[in-house]
This record gives structure tokens, C-alpha cells and sequence, in this order.
């Protein structure tokens, strides 16, 4: 017989994984249910906000147990938030017990990510594709993949040192639009306003706006809004970040097409 | 052939950014295909002469549907390919002009981007909620005939 603490701490804890690793609130609620409700917990609640998780079983019982965990807003893991569905579903399917349960649990944590020489590279051939669906020339296009990738490196830079969010986005759209700028001056035959529309697209904020809608959808109000002030603060530092490099080549005069 | 060249390169872009969102490895392509299904259809529907807001309307509902489809074919959460590929669809260019256009003082430029940025924003949120509006039993319908019965109903979700 295992206790409810037990079974309570796997059920929090997989909601944790999920919640940051950038799972919708509905899913994560919905996976702590389903695994309280596989190992036969009967009294329980569970409320999941955006960077929270309370959940509480068997209040009028001797084995009474409640659980708050905080969860910072994080960056979006798919792969991670796939394998953790996976394993709800096994639970839910009663085809795993506790132990194997824990176990599976950290394997998902400790799912290997693409390397970051591959990620610098997807962002730099991202953005130039972007760049052309943009309508950028073939000068854009090319100067895109160059930008992506330094971009990426100064991304994987900013989050080993901790740098805050806000900070990143405006550092990063700033060194896209200060190297758009640079090109465009030192006389390459590049749109300037293209290169830096495809080049700030990995910093938009799509997916916590995607996320913040689901949750509306699903009756989340409080975490749809917390998401969505995200998504409007990390769209209010991009466009900080891309304009502080054209206020300063307009303040020194260059170039009469700025 | 235009629109060939716009999907192929939808793909590789979207693809791209899935790579920066870790999705699995054999989910990749399909985040690919999921991101440039959405951004042929915006295309289309601007090349037949609607606005960008009707277009993004029914390029992130059919991305969404999309989305779903896979989702209970390949026992996903539909989240894997919505995220990545709602991407070609956010209205960076729509936030890089206003912005840009408020510092070079023209401000009545500015506004009309702002509230196209706005609308954009809109149409993309309702055409999710339409998307997520079909009910699940269609989807779960699809599913069981690929999958046979599912041992439990209730986790069969998106």
C-alpha cells in the first residue's frame, strides 16, 4: 500500500515538469488528475496557475497530504512535454507502476536537446527562409543566415550568464537591427527592414501568445492573462531593442533613407 | 510554382524553429509541414485579393486543424505542431513598422500599422479558438479507426 504523499509527490512533480517546460495549464491540471485518480487517490483538488501548482488529497483523512510547488515561466521544451504525455497516458492506462513511474520521469527530464552548433544553424537557415517569405532579395538572404547564427550564439550566451528575459530581447533585436543597419551602410544592396523582420522572428513571442489564447479557451482567465502580459512585454522589448540602433544612426545623421 | 517555392520554403523555416523548440526528431517535418499548410493558406487567400487579417484568419484555422488532426494520428499533443507553426503568421513585420514608425515621428503611419498589428493579433487568436471550437469526438473518431479503441477515453486528448 503506498501512501498518498507518495503518489501526491509523483503527480506534482510530473506537473511540474510540464508546466516548465511551457505545457498549457489545462494539460498539466488535467495530467495531475488523471494520475491521482490511476493510483486510486479518491478526495482530491488540484489547482494549476502559470507558475504554480497546489494540489491537496484525503483532507479528512489520517494520511492527509497538500503540496505547493512554485514554477518559474520558463522556455518551451516540445520534446520534453511530448515524452510527459506519453507517460500520463501509460499511468493512466494503469501500465506503470510507482517506481517505474519515477523513473520514466527522469529519463523525460533528462531528454538530450539538439546541439547548440545545430540550433545556431536552424536559426540562421530559419531566418533566412523567413526572409524570403518576407519578400528580402537574395543579399538579405544571405546576410540572414549570418545574423541567425550569431544570434543564436548570443542567445545560448545571455542564458548561461542568467540574463533576465526582457534584457535577452532587447539585447538580441538590438545586435539584429544594429547588424542590419551595418550592412545596409557599408553599401550591400540589402533591405534593411527585412533582414531585421526575418531576423527577429526566433525572438517573437508566437508561442506564449499561442498558449495564452488556449488557456482563455479553457477557462484559465488568470494564467491566459499572465501569459499574455508576457507576450506583450517580450513584443514591447523586441521593438525597444530594434529602434534603439535607428535612433542612433538617425541622432548622428547617416544615411538619408533612415 | 510560386506557391511550390512558398511552401517548400514554409517547411524548411518552420522545420527550422521546431529544431529551436526541441520537438523529437520524427516530429519535425510534420511541425514543418504543419507551419507551411498555415502560411500557403495566407498566402492564397492574400493573392486572391483578401486582407491580411481574412487570411491570417483562415491560415491559423486550418494550421489548428491541422494541428489536431495529427495530434490523434500520431498520438502527440497538438501543441507540438500548433507552437511552431503559428510562427510564420505572428505579425513581426507588424511590430518591427509601428515601432518604426513612431520613431521617425510619423505618427499617423505608426497608428494604422499598430492597430493592422492589433487585428492581426485578433485573427490569429479567434482563428485558434474556431479551430479548437470542433469538437473532440470528430477528432477522437479519426483516431480510434487508425488506432482501434483506446484503453482510456479520457487522456485521448489534444
Amino acid at each position: 500500500m503506498t501512501s498518498t504523499k507518495d503518489i501526491m509527490t509523483l503527480a506534482v512533480e510530473i506537473g511540474d515538469a510540464m508546466l516548465r517546460n511551457g505545457a498549457e495549464i489545462y494539460r498539466v491540471e488535467d495530467s495531475v488528475i488523471h494520475i491521482l485518480d490511476a493510483y486510486e487517490v479518491e478526495n482530491f483538488d488540484a489547482y494549476v496557475l502559470s507558475n504554480g501548482i497546489f494540489a491537496s488529497a484525503n483532507e479528512n483523512r489520517e494520511d492527509a497530504c497538500s503540496m505547493i510547488r512554485h514554477v518559474p515561466l520558463g522556455s518551451t521544451n516540445l520534446g520534453k512535454i511530448a515524452a510527459l504525455n506519453q507517460l500520463v497516458r501509460d499511468i493512466c492506462t494503469r501500465s506503470c507502476s510507482l517506481q517505474e513511474a519515477w523513473e520514466r520521469l527522469r529519463q523525460c527530464q533528462k531528454l538530450p536537446s539538439y546541439s547548440r552548433l545545430l540550433c545556431a544553424l536552424a536559426c540562421g537557415v530559419g531566418n533566412s527562409c523567413f526572409c524570403y517569405l518576407f519578400g528580402g532579395g537574395v543579399a538579405d538572404i544571405c546576410l540572414a543566415v549570418a545574423v541567425g547564427f550569431l544570434e543564436q550564439c548570443l542567445l545560448f550566451a545571455f542564458q548561461s550568464h542568467k540574463v533576465s528575459r526582457f534584457l535577452t530581447n532587447v539585447f538580441a533585436s538590438m545586435f539584429v537591427s544594429a547588424a542590419s543597419l551595418l550592412a545596409f551602410m557599408s553599401g550591400l544592396p540589402v533591405l534593411y527592414d527585412k533582414l531585421i523582420i526575418g531576423s527577429i522572428m526566433p525572438l517573437l513571442p508566437g508561442i506564449v501568445f499561442t498558449t495564452s489564447i488556449r488557456d482563455f479557451y479553457n477557462g484559465d482567465y488568470l494564467s491566459g492573462t499572465i501569459h499574455l502580459i508576457d507576450a506583450l512585454l517580450t513584443a514591447l522589448c523586441i521593438a525597444v531593442g530594434v529602434c534603439i540602433p535607428i535612433l542612433c544612426v538617425r541622432f548622428l545623421g547617416g544615411g538619408p533613407v533612415l | 510554382m510560386n506557391f511550390i517555392i512558398q511552401f517548400a520554403v514554409a517547411i524548411i523555416a518552420t522545420t527550422a524553429f521546431a529544431i529551436l523548440f526541441s520537438a523529437p526528431k520524427k516530429e519535425l517535418l510534420l511541425c514543418g509541414i504543419s507551419g507551411a499548410i498555415g502560411w500557403l493558406f495566407y498566402y492564397a487567400f492574400t493573392a486572391a485579393g483578401f486582407g491580411p487579417v481574412a487570411a491570417s484568419l483562415v491560415g491559423t484555422l486550418t494550421l489548428t486543424i491541422f494541428s489536431r488532426t495529427m495530434a490523434v494520428v500520431r498520438l502527440a499533443p497538438a501543441t507540438m505542431y500548433l507552437l511552431p507553426g503559428i510562427f510564420p503568421l505572428v505579425p513581426g513585420a507588424g511590430i518591427y513598422y509601428t515601432a518604426y514608425y513612431l520613431i521617425t515621428e510619423e505618427g499617423g503611419n505608426a497608428s494604422a500599422k499598430g492597430l493592422e498589428t492589433l487585428e492581426l493579433a485578433l485573427a490569429i487568436t479567434f482563428g485558434i479558438i474556431f479551430g479548437f471550437s470542433i469538437p473532440q469526438s470528430l477528432f477522437q473518431r479519426l483516431g480510434r479507426r487508425l488506432h482501434g479503441k483506446r484503453r482510456c477515453e479520457s487522456c485521448d486528448r489534444t
